[in-house]
């Protein structure tokens, strides 16, 4: 095999995963960057996304993609307004241990409702697997180009509504102070809910595209989600360019590891290269925002 | 009166306990720490009326040498710790001199070294973990160990004239000892390892390590893996074009696999420790199952089990019911034995001498058993 398309082909890989760490990561950091904890839970929205659009498409409601798809992205932000209402909300101004073990139950809760309904085994949606297309050697599938492109998209699109509106603006404001915000006339209530929304959005679209390239089982989010974890902190928590070039760093980073190194030491690199940037650039841990 | 009633219940009390000894020495007493409770007491009911079973045979026959064979349970409760201490109080308190161990090779392992250093025959019908019966003399098993099935994958690559692949294996004690036995066999019948690649259990992305597999377009890639990793790993490889014969173990041969990796499953191979289902000592372990349980499922391992009871019972027979005699004669009682789940001769590390290893393969749709 020549040389050239064996590494293109890694860096496809590598991007291929790091957009669906950069979704998670998104997700996570704007949440963190609009009420300043880390949501735990995250991963079970994404697990949560993929399974309703299963549901969706199964019996009894039986709906072709295209309708089912909108139907389960609208659950998936059912569920994490509900999330709010439930849990945090009334944890709005508790201290951030008790919203991280809160978080933390949340997770542990949804996985085994999770678990309790449709059961630990693996489920597909049954889609026929077809073969790549071949650019330079290197094979795309289209729903791989469906992952890069709608990634892509919603990165767009939450950078226009974070800084480009008024709701975004008011986001922003919301996570300087949030008393401030509330006195200048910021209706909060309203700029959490569509934080909540954003989020979990981002986390059913992550979640569909994940199953749809794999497969779907209830611990398919947590065990990413600590990729995307990585991903938040390497870019600086509360951004979100951060967030995208995180999610493609280590995506990238553990794919080319893999050709040079005992593959069974993947998860290691993302994690050295997590401690690396953690010393270096230690203000990032105290929650100070970077952009 | 009451003093009469006093002195009578004495007596009788005295009376029981003077003649239980005597009971006791009329049978033999064999310990079994199974999985009663906890995550694998599944298991453990199946173990447990397939020992029944052969137990109630063997005394129904006259029991051995005349004294009939009684089994103390003990519940080992799944985990590593209560496998120690019940198999502490088996040997303690119930005295046994031979003893059936826990499930689970990593619970198995954690009990053999008490029963090596108690020097008291400890016997496994389920662990395949190569170094399962590495705590010393003392410990058994009577289930061909992985590198039975490494040494027989192997045969299977140089029959198919493969000499020259890479191995990819799941990181975790199975994929580990697997991997070795195919290895070594491999190698020593002049096969050449390309590369090695182990993997994490419960990825999603597994298409930069099946790239490296497939670097120099291997005709066959050994694939030691799970159902779900195997389901993901051959769908990723049929999408980027990877053209290969698989060769996989037995944890990959599941209906469950082939459902979710659709076609990319086509013509997937592999290994698994078989049980020859249609010899006359199987039959008649089917009816007999069938005649005292109503239904003809069997257990999973409960084969295995009823062999170990059989093989137990003859060693006793031939060393008398003493732990080193047991030891002793264990090897002589299993040659030529031939139990339901087929030839039961020792080999040098006390585990099995031969085994039978069936070959799997994936036809359109469908986990067949592969024949030459």
């Amino acid at each position: 095999m020549d040389s050239l398309p064996y590494y293109l082909q890694t860096v496809v890989n590598g991007i291929l995963a790091g957009c669906i760490y950069a979704l998670f990561a998104m997700g996570l950091t704007l949440i963190y960057g609009v009420l300043n904890f880390v949501n735990f839970a995250h991963g079970e929205l994404i697990m949560w996304g993929a399974y309703f659009l299963f549901l969706a498409m199964a019996e009894p409601i039986a709906l072709p993609l295209w309708a089912a798809v909108p139907l389960a992205l609208g659950m998936t932000a059912l569920l994490g307004m509900a999330m709010d209402f439930a849990l945090f909300k009334p944890l709005r101004r508790a201290n951030r241990l008790t919203l991280l073990i809160a978080a933390i139950g949340l997770s542990f809760f949804l996985r085994n409702a999770a678990q309790l309904f449709f059961g630990a085994q693996v489920r597909t949606y049954g889609f026929e697997i077809q073969q790549g297309y071949r650019w330079l050697g290197v094979s795309l599938t289209p729903q791989q180009l469906a992952i890069i492109v709608i990634s892509l998209i919603c990165i767009g699109g939450v950078y226009l509504l974070f800084f480009k509106s008024r709701m975004g603006k008011s986001m922003r404001a919301l996570a300087d102070n949030l008393d401030l915000a509330r006195i200048s006339g910021i209706h909060t209530r309203k700029v959490i809910l569509s934080a909540w929304i954003i989020s979990s959005l981002l986390a059913g679209v992550g979640g569909i595209l994940l199953a749809l390239d794999t497969n779907l089982n209830p611990e398919m989010g947590v065990v990413n989600l600590i990729k995307a974890f990585a991903a938040t902190l390497i870019g600086g928590v509360g951004n979100l360019w951060g967030a995208l070039i995180g999610g493609l760093i280590i995506g990238l980073a553990e794919n080319i590891a893999v050709l040079y190194i005992s593959p069974g030491y993947k998860d290691a690199v993302a994690f050295i290269i997590m401690v690396i940037i953690l010393l270096a650039r230690p203000y990032v841990v105290a929650g100070k925002r970077t952009d | 009166m009451k003093r009469l009633a006093l002195i009578l219940s004495v007596f009788s009390l005295l009376v029981c306990f003077s003649v239980a000894p005597l009971w006791a020495a009329e049978s033999v007493k064999i310990g079994a720490a199974f999985a009663l409770s906890g995550s694998i007491a599944v298991y453990g009911e199946g173990f447990k009326k397939c020992v029944d079973l052969a137990v109630e045979e063997i005394n129904a026959k006259g029991g051995i040498s005349g004294k009939k064979i009684e089994i103390v349970y003990e519940d080992n409760k799944s985990n590593p710790k209560d496998c120690v201490s019940a198999v502490r109080k088996l040997i303690t308190v119930d005295k046994v001199s031979v003893l059936f161990g826990p499930a689970g090779s990593s619970n198995f392992m954690a009990a053999a070294p008490v029963a090596q250093e108690s020097k008291v025959v400890m016997l496994s019908a389920q662990g395949t973990a190569e170094k399962l019966t590495q705590a010393g003399p003392f410990i058994f098993r009577i289930i061909p160990s992985n590198s039975k099935q490494g040494e027989r994958l192997a045969k299977l690559a140089f029959e198919m004239g493969f000499r020259k692949l890479p191995v990819m294996y799941i990181n975790n004690d199975w994929g580990l000892d697997l991997k070795d036995g195919f290895v070594d066999s491999f190698k020593k019948m002049g096969g050449v390892v390309t590369d090695i690649i182990p993997f994490d259990e419960k990825k999603t992305d597994y298409r930069t390590e099946l790239l490296r597999a497939n670097k120099d377009n291997p005709k066959a890639i050994v694939n030691l893996t799970y159902i779900n990793e195997g389901a993901v790993q051959f769908k990723q490889a049929y999408e980027t074009g990877i053209k290969t014969q698989w060769l996989c173990g037995s944890a990959a041969r599941a209906p469950k696999m082939v459902e979710l990796a659709g076609k990319a499953a086509e013509g997937v191979m592999g290994t698994y420790p078989s049980v020859i289902q249609d010899t006359k000592e199987y039959k008649a372990f089917k009816a007999a199952y069938q005649k005292k349980y109503g239904d003809d499922k069997i257990p999973i391992f409960g084969d295995y089990n009823y062999d170990m009871v059989y093989l137990t019972a003859r060693a006793i027979e031939k060393g008398g019911y003493r732990a080193e005699g047991i030891r002793a004669s264990l090897p002589a009682a299993s040659k030529g034995f031939r139990g339901v789940t087929g030839d039961k001769t020792f080999d040098e590390n006390r585990g099995m001498e031969h085994a039978d290893i069936g070959i799997w393969i994936v036809k359109d749709g469908k986990i067949e058993d592969h024949k030459k």
